[in-house]
């Protein structure tokens, strides 16, 4: 049969070749975009409609969904062997600050340091830091460092190349004789680089000049025992220690090592309850005489006067002071040093010779010498003799003196007639500043070449007799500075650069270059054996003929005025070292509380007096407290003067007045520095060698003018008219410890009596059902007699955990960022109180008020008992804040980090303007001392302290790499120690797991469970921090006080 | 021959014998005729002022709250003072609309329209505050449940704030609506007097096309009766549950189970206080004295009189309860920080005894009760004490508790603060005059309903007739 043919159109007939063409494809058409017209012309025809939809909705979406911009982060070519991206190196190495030497760990993120630790190998420190330690890794980022050597010509500085200054100071210098001014320098190898300067240039010499000098002890030392050194003081081995205004926990020669070793006396065992003693003799507050035992007031120039009496009551014989109280506790206080011969000593923190003589002879008296005074030990950290170095601007000015070179010291600031030295130094021909910043010095100094950052140098410290400590560089030189011992290695022809020095005398010291690496990665060097203590310097013996003298000059001295002034360095701040450094200007003073500012201290008495503000009256009182604008009061001595608001501050002798030295520094110091305070050094004064601190004779004067001063704590005693809050805090006296231990115990179980009592207290004092703790729980406890209010732990904690800066003016506000602060309660008397630091941070409530309230849900608990924070889901209505009654929650009131979403909202004028510290905060250089691992928290959220979660978080994940339970503190292994905990000098921190029961902090509860309480137990929040209560080691059973 | 028995003891609700007619003409000219120049003066400061509210929100959400001078001890300040504020202020309105419709008091009829949209406004203006205090307010939406990506991350039905969010919501739709179903028979009379096609429209379209049919008017009764049922609960719960932001907190002075009943009331006091304040102006510019009458006035202060005491009742009761618990931090927080005039708020304290508990007491006398001046007077003292106690409550607690290191932030507005609140008057003021312009100010068809015309009129024809004997009238009417 025909097969019939079927068509569809002609072509398909006729089947021509263009028709069989045009069928072998599916789509008859050609599709456009394949043509060669070019993808963006092409038509789109009716067929592509729905394909080019397609695509641009699926373009359109994939555009949109990517708003964040690609960020391209760049592997390394070759991977240095040693850095992994997120894990830290520890590099140990040594904080050296103008004499200041303290073994450290730094913790290098990147290859940028970002915290330091204490290095628990140093047998002085044993890991003990202070809060100027631990702050001075943002002095690394300090955007107010010199970035490059400098020629000073006509008063400008022009940036210059190390060869060109080379040459220049080369030349003008030639083999002339040349003086090293520097601060105390204890590092062996710098003194054998400056050794070998001064063998190339004849004639030249090293002066030691230190703004704070200890030339009184120094000097009294030469004269009774033949050497001009401080020796090794043991805190830890006298039962009895007494102080004659040294503020040797926060300030006096080397503050780390004493509170450690005062801790040592002040923690009790519970079953057999014994404490060192501590009486101090003072005459403005300071944080030492804040944590005495028993403190007694005296005017400033009665310092000798006390000294002498002391001396005469240890020795039995008749005490004549004029004050009843003070005469009464002069003799109470020989009869307890004289009991405990052998174990008691006498510190002076005067800078008198005839004074240390004096206190040299009293300590003979006990026999310290060889037991609590280790002659065998001599302590470096402080060198300088004042007079000496008005010797040398005695030569400037003479023009004796061809060539100065500076490094460390800032005499143009801190010397006590600086315009003779800037007089003097124009008449150095020529004078070359290695200080590493464009200070009051360094603007005088026709060169200056920088030296590097600590943190960035190589190098040796040896603070006691043979014990010495490592400093290795833990990033390369962040600018064009020089290691100033280079310079002086270069100027005397040396081969080595100060790197190659180190390392060649350590190798030759410590005989093989492994042996050399071993020290370096442990950081320090000490002695095998601790050796036996010495009752005097080898070679020599003690010599009391002088103190007949000393005690002649010492009564036919000055008496002084109506009012008395005392200068004295602030615990963060120092000589001035601190007020460049945002961290420390904005830590409250442990005494005062206040940040940002130095002011006048003045007792409540002459408030009174003066100012017509009692603090007996509560509505004078209250309005004080909560007013900031503070009375401004005028401050004249010998035509000088200065005006300056007033503190009042209880434990301040009536007619004594103090202000901190350290402030009012030149504005090239950084946006820190500027404008904060007064300059008090002029009023610091040259009796014969050695420079005086004390006023005697000057006048206070009320003035019209009021001033704001930013403190963070404004009522300071935690009796109420409706009753003592002993719930939040409990301090007892040694002497009703041991009439009943658990007077303690008692009071919490009668308090939560009604509610399950102590052991069901939990559980009874609710509706809900209590939930279990498996697995881990965080637990701290603050032991508040060990803690001595220093700060270390509020700046540790600042640098961890990147707490942002605000400024003085947000801090008036009240609107401090600080994770964790030191509340300081005043009890008793008030001219003379004690005193109690307690440690505040978030207490992590199992029970958390803070948590039920958040709508939505942004703080939470986790299994492990943490009081969790969620940045992102907080939303900022400050509920939680307000119904935390520890306080310690922090609002981000501003955009202080930088790190909002709307832009440019930092600058503005009306309201809540930040000052130029926040923005010096927010720099890309000093951004980078930023910790990675937390988060920088933007404007409008709540933060507070999260137990460091991210190093618990790292400590657990190392346990569990290794399969092991966590370690927190048995056997003294630890896998997670908090910031605070690290930093603590007297180890007052103990955290951990508490479901461990070996674990650190369960030992310290178990030990102490007589003084353990929690803070405001009674509300049923459940706290993880327990607090131990502070025993005050006095004999009046004061009953519970307060 | 007495037909009918005048009660000698119950005012007449409406004076001046209207009409029907009278009553829809004296209501409705204002919105028909050119606003006064005081309507204009008045609106444009509203108008400014709520410009710088915003201006004063768009530094908050700018520059952050720091804008305020809140700080780490004083979380909430002037933002959730005005807050409580504004919301108690709104309570008078559902009173009178809700409770007063089912216990059948006819005098509500004068008063309820302004006081519900004052209800509706000052919920607007206290919403603000909770809104605009975030520190983060582009996530306030965090705060709604709903479904979302984020793990999901579902709110807190533990937080007193989150039952506000509800609480106010629910508060804010039913008065939204009772408010606007009662106005919907008055629109249409004012659409039906419309001169202009586009005022036709427009009313037109807000009222929804009633023509006052008996069915219409059947279900609109009924939707009245049901949204007032649904409004009585309300009254007492908003506040109840604003209270539990605070009673159910741990702070001293915070921590008070008299919190409740003690806000109702106090919200009630305000509110009337409010509703005085506004009626007082509003019946003098527009001419309404006929409508508002000083019975009216009188009522409410004597409900004035009855919160005031209630709430005077509940301070001394806080105070008895401070000593009797012998708790030193109550103790604290009662006897120092409040209750002591040198305390650095002890001026917010006696403020507000003096303007809530004292000055109320004035209106046991009838005199009183009946002086507009003193009214008026009165009704801005009780709001300025009203927003004293929400001040004591919120920053004496606050600013002192657990801790005393915490202690002593003393705490004072900022400019932006304060311009925040005076927006808020702005937006309620705004939004008032818009009201009085463009609605009626009292309910036309409610009041129609308690006019007593007829029986006037039959007064009137009947009188001379009522006074005859039987035989006199048949006489006359013989003839």
């Amino acid at each position: 049969m025909e097969q019939k043919k079927h068509w569809q159109s002609f072509g398909e007939m006729n089947d021509s070749k263009a028709y069989r063409e045009s069928v072998k494809d599916e789509f008859a058409e050609d599709l456009s975009i394949e043509k060669e017209t070019g993808f963006l012309s092409t038509p789109t025809p009716r067929r592509d409609f729905l394909k080019y939809l397609g695509f641009s909705t699926a373009a359109a979406a994939l555009a949109a969904s990517c708003e964040v911009p690609v960020k391209k982060s760049i592997p390394f070519a070759n991977k240095p062997e040693d850095i992994v991206p997120g894990v830290a190196n520890y590099y140990a190495t040594t904080y050296v600050q103008d004499g200041d030497v303290i073994s450290v760990v730094a913790k290098v993120r990147d290859g940028r340091p970002i915290k330091i630790e204490g290095n628990e190998l140093c047998p002085i420190t044993q890991g003990g830091t202070s809060a100027r330690v631990q702050a001075s890794v943002l002095d690394l980022y300090d955007t107010a460092r010199l970035r490059f050597p400098t020629i000073n010509s006509n008063g400008k500085p022009t940036e210059a190349t190390f060869e060109a200054i080379d040459k220049a100071i080369g030349d003008a210098m030639g083999s002339s004789a040349a003086v090293i001014l520097t601060s105390t320098e204890t590092s062996p190898s710098t003194k054998d680089a400056i050794a070998q300067f001064l063998a190339k240039h004849p004639g030249s010499k090293h002066v030691m000049y230190d703004a704070v000098s200890y030339s009184g002890i120094l000097l009294a030392n030469e004269t009774t025992y033949g050497k001009k050194v401080i020796p090794s003081y043991r805190f830890d081995l006298a039962k009895t220690i007494v102080s004659l205004g040294a503020d040797f926990l926060g300030t006096w020669i080397s503050p780390v090592e004493f509170a450690k070793q005062y801790s040592k006396g002040k923690k009790i065992n519970e079953k057999k309850p014994e404490m060192s003693r501590h009486i101090h003799f003072e005459s403005v507050a300071s944080m030492t005489g804040s944590n005495a035992d028993e403190r007694f007031l005296h005017r400033p120039s009665e310092a000798g006067a006390v000294a002498v009496a002391l001396l005469n009551a240890v020795n039995g014989q008749s005490v004549s002071v004029s004050d009843a109280k003070l005469k009464a506790g002069i003799i109470k206080t020989a009869k307890e040093l004289n009991a405990n011969k052998g174990a008691a000593l006498v510190v002076s923190g005067s800078n008198d010779v005839n004074v240390q003589i004096v206190v040299n002879a009293i300590n003979e008296a006990l026999q310290s010498g060889g037991k609590t005074i280790d002659w065998s030990r001599i302590n470096n950290t402080r060198q300088g003799v004042d007079g000496d170095f008005a010797k040398l601007v005695d030569d400037m000015n003479a023009g004796t003196v061809g060539a100065l070179l500076i490094h460390g010291a800032n005499p143009a600031y801190t010397w006590c007639n600086a315009d003779k030295f800037a007089s003097g130094i124009k008449k150095v021909k020529l004078s070359v500043s290695f200080n590493s910043k464009n200070d009051e010095t360094t603007q005088l100094c026709k060169y200056s070449i920088p030296d590097h950052h600590y943190l960035e140098s190589w190098g040796d410290a040896e603070a006691k007799t043979g014990y010495f400590s490592l400093m290795q560089p833990t990033i390369n030189p962040l600018f064009k500075t020089r290691q100033w011992q280079d310079s002086l290695l270069k100027w005397s022809g040396a081969t080595t650069d100060y790197a190659g020095l180190v390392k060649t005398n350590w190798v030759k010291k410590l005989g093989s270059e492994a042996n050399w690496d071993t020290e370096l990665q442990l950081g320090v060097v000490s002695p095998k054996e601790s050796g036996t203590p010495m009752s005097v310097i080898a070679g020599t013996s003690y010599n009391g003929s002088s103190v007949a003298g000393a005690v002649s000059a010492i009564s036919s001295a000055k008496k002084g005025g109506k009012t008395e002034l005392v200068l004295y360095e602030k615990v963060s701040i120092g000589a001035g070292q601190g007020a460049s450094n945002p961290w420390l200007q904005e830590m409250p003073d442990p005494v005062t509380k206040a940040t940002w500012d130095n002011y006048v201290i003045i007792s409540p008495a002459m408030a009174k007096t003066l100012l017509d503000i009692d603090l007996r009256n509560g509505g004078e009182a209250d309005s004080y407290e909560v007013n900031t604008p503070k009375k401004v009061v005028k401050v004249t001595v010998n035509g000088k003067s200065v005006s300056l608001p007033a503190l009042i501050i209880p434990g301040t002798h009536p007619e004594t007045i103090g202000i901190a030295i350290g402030y009012g520094r030149a504005k090239e110091l950084g946006k820190s520095a500027e404008g904060v305070g007064q300059n008090m050094y002029p009023f610091s004064s040259l009796n014969g060698n050695t420079v005086s601190f004390v006023c005697p004779d000057t006048t206070i004067e009320k003035t019209d003018d009021t001033y704001k001063v930013a403190l963070t704590q404004t009522h300071n005693v935690y009796t109420t008219p409706q009753g003592t809050r002993t719930e939040m805090m409990k301090e007892m006296s040694l002497a009703a410890f041991k009439e009943n231990p658990r007077e303690t115990i008692e009071d919490r179980k009668k308090e939560l009596g009604p509610y399950g009592g102590l052991d069901d207290f939990e559980k009874q004092g609710t509706i809900y059902r209590p939930y279990d703790k498996p697995g881990i729980h965080w637990g701290m406890s603050v032991d508040l007699n060990s803690c001595t209010g220093c700060g270390a732990c509020v700046i540790a904690c600042t640098a961890e955990n990147n707490v942002p800066i605000v400024g003085k003016s947000e801090v008036l506000r009240y609107h401090e960022m600080q994770w964790l602060r030191i509340d300081r309660y005043y009890s008793g008397d008030l001219d003379n109180p004690k005193v109690v630091f307690q440690p505040l941070m978030c207490q992590h409530c199992d029970n958390a008020p803070c948590e039920n309230v958040c709508p939505v849900a942004a703080t939470n608990h986790s299994s492990e008992g943490l009081n969790q924070m969620t940045y992102n889901r907080c939303i900022g209505t400050r509920y939680c804040a307000n119904n935390c009654p520890f306080k310690v929650r922090r609002f981000n009131w501003a955009d202080y980090t930088g790190a909002d979403s709307f832009p440019d909202n930092q600058h503005q004028k009306w309201v809540g303007q930040l000052d130029a510290p926040v923005f010096e905060m927010n720099e890309d250089l000093t951004r980078m001392v930023l910790n990675p691992d937390v988060t920088v928290r933007s404007r409008g959220v709540i933060e507070k302290c999260s137990f460091c979660v991210q190093r618990l978080q790292e400590g657990k994940l190392k346990a569990k790499k290794e399969s092991r339970p966590l370690k927190s503190g048995a056997n003294n292994e630890w896998d997670v120690k908090v910031a605070c905990q690290q930093a603590c000098p007297t180890e007052a921190i103990v955290f951990g797991n508490v479901n461990d029961s070996k674990s650190a902090i369960s030992q310290t509860r178990a030990d102490n469970s007589l003084r353990l309480f929690h803070s405001l137990e009674q509300l049923h929040v459940l706290p993880n921090v327990n607090y131990l209560v502070k025993v005050r080691n006095t004999e009046e059973a004061e009953a519970k006080e307060a | 021959m007495h037909l009918k028995y005048e009660s000698q003891l119950r005012e007449p609700l409406v004076y001046g014998e209207k009409t029907y007619h009278q009553v829809t003409e004296d209501i409705i000219r204002p919105i028909e005729v050119k606003p006064s120049k005081l309507w204009y003066i008045g609106f444009f400061i509203s108008v400014a002022l709520l410009t710088f509210g915003v201006y004063c929100i768009y530094r908050d959400v700018t520059y952050g709250i720091g804008q305020w001078n809140l700080n780490k001890t004083v979380g909430w300040g002037w933002d959730i003072t005005n807050f409580v504020w504004w919301i108690g202020i709104g309570h008078a309105g559902t009173l009178i609309s809700a409770i007063l419709l089912l216990f059948r008091q006819g005098w509500r009829t004068g008063v309820n329209r302004a006081a519900e949209a004052m209800t509706i406004f000052a919920v607007i203006c206290a919403g603000q505050f909770p809104i605009w205090h975030m520190g983060r307010v582009w996530l306030c939406f965090f705060i709604f449940p709903y479904p979302n990506t984020r793990g999901p991350v579902w709110i807190n039905f533990n937080s007193p704030l989150l039952w506000d969010v509800f609480a106010i919501s629910t508060y804010f739709t039913v008065s939204l609506l009772f408010w606007y179903s009662g106005l919907i028979p008055d629109l249409a009379s004012v659409r039906d007097r419309a001169k202009t096609k586009l005022r036709k429209h427009l009313y037109g379209i807000v009222s929804f096309g009633w023509t006052g049919s008996t069915k219409h008017w059947q279900r609109h009764e009924s939707l009245s009766l049901v949204l007032a049922g649904l409004a009585t609960p309300l009254v007492l719960s908003v506040h109840t549950i604003v209270s539990f932001d605070f009673a159910t907190s741990v702070i001293p002075g915070w921590h008070t189970t008299i919190f409740p009943p003690y806000f109702v009331a106090g919200a009630i006091f305000s509110g009337f206080a409010m509703v005085q304040s506004l009626l007082l102006v509003v019946r003098r510019v527009y001419g309404l004295q006929d409508y508002i009458t000083i019975g009216h006035i009188e009522a409410m202060n004597k409900v004035i009189v009855l919160t005031g005491s209630i709430v005077g009742c509940a301070y001394l009761t806080e105070l008895f309860m401070a000593w009797y618990s012998q708790n030193k931090y109550e103790g604290y927080a009662f006897f120092y920080s409040r209750a002591n005039l040198f305390s650095p708020y002890g001026w917010a304290y006696y403020g507000m005894m003096a303007c809530n508990v004292l000055s109320p007491q004035i209106f046991w006398f009838r005199k009183m009760r009946r002086n507009v001046t003193v009214t008026f007077f009165m009704s801005v003292l009780v709001n300025v004490g009203m927003w004293f106690e929400r001040f004591v409550i919120i920053v004496t607690s606050i600013y002192r508790d657990y801790l005393p290191s915490s202690w002593s932030v003393y705490y004072r507005p900022t400019i932006f603060e304060l311009g925040f609140y005076l927006g808020t008057f702005g937006l309620f003021f705004t939004c008032f005059f818009l009201f009085s312009k463009y609605f009626p100010v009292i309910a036309i068809a409610e009041i129609k309903h308690v006019l007593k015309t007829s029986g006037e009129s039959y007064k009137d024809n009947m009188g001379k007739i009522e006074v005859q004997q039987p035989e006199e009238f048949a006489h006359e009417y013989a003839h």
